[in-house]
């Protein structure tokens, strides 16, 4: 897996990243996944890396691509026929 | 505004295009050293329609030539917002990414589309890349072009490199998927194995 822009959170997100994958090829793909197994992992790794992003000015540039980004937001989240 | 389209197949189903598809820029890719971080900032799945929509911060080391530093401003690294939509119903999975580094003055907005080969649907994997290339920066339109021209060459290099790369990565995947799978078969067959807890 790839390295965290934060070296401080390298641990964490290799622990979530091998949860995910492992729960997207065995559950989410085949239809089988109920609920998020990694999402526990998933909040200590965001909470290590929301300090780093914040440190270092890049939360306010996310919220901007976000904004310029709906619209892709809406064409590919729509249901399809 | 540039343009740069391509379109391939890669020889491996559309599943495991869609899994190796989240560890392309990991240690098995050799070809993207550019690459440095890769970081998820959320990821939600749908309740109407299933969609699993991700997104992530990608980390790219800057090896821009002078002059375009000295245009576009000189910092070492820059950022790619990457948000990506992965139906399983349809098995569609669509990328978009767009640079927030720079975003004042450069525009880059990329889409890739994987979805099963219509020759071999449960062999190989369609893929398309397209993306859009433009230059906001005032000044002249020389200048412009040149950084327009500049970066849809990059982006045409990096491009073929990410294709190779990830090539890498989906023979390493086949690979160790098949041996966990032998592994476990023979731990299932093998009392020793099984004693041993390998």
């Amino acid at each position: 897996m790839s390295a965290s822009l934060a070296p401080e959170c390298n641990q964490v997100k290799e622990q979530y990243d091998n949860c995910f994958l492992k729960w997207y090829s065995e559950k989410f793909l085949r239809g089988t996944a109920t609920s998020d197994e990694c999402e526990s992992l998933f909040k200590q790794y965001e909470q290590c890396l929301s300090k780093a992003l914040k440190a270092r000015g890049i939360d306010s540039m996310l919220r901007e691509a976000r904004e310029d980004n709906r619209e892709n937001d809406a064409e590919h989240m729509r249901p399809k026929p | 505004m540039k343009i740069f389209q391509q379109s391939s197949e890669f020889d491996y189903s559309w599943e495991e295009v869609s899994t190796s598809n989240w560890r392309k820029y990991g240690p098995w890719n050799e070809k993207t050293p550019h690459v440095i971080a890769v970081d998820t900032i959320s990821r939600t799945i749908d309740p109407h329609t299933g969609i699993l929509r991700t997104e992530r911060l990608i980390t790219c080391k800057q090896s821009a030539p002078k002059w375009v530093l000295s245009i576009l401003g000189g910092q070492d690294t820059s950022l790619v917002y990457e948000t990506s939509y992965v139906d399983p119903a349809h098995k569609k999975v669509t990328m978009c990414a767009m640079n927030i580094t720079w975003s004042d003055v450069l525009s880059v907005r990329e889409t890739c589309v994987y979805q099963p080969s219509s020759s071999a649907p449960d062999a190989k994997t369609n893929f398309v890349q397209r993306a859009e290339i433009t230059a906001l920066c005032g000044g002249w339109q020389k200048i412009k072009n040149s950084i327009e021209q500049f970066t849809v060459e990059r982006f045409q290099q990096n491009a073929a490199k990410g294709k190779e790369g990830f090539e890498m990565v989906l023979e390493m995947s086949r690979k160790v998927f098949a041996e966990q799978r032998e592994m476990l078969r023979l731990q299932q067959e093998s009392k020793i194995l099984q004693e041993a807890r390998i």
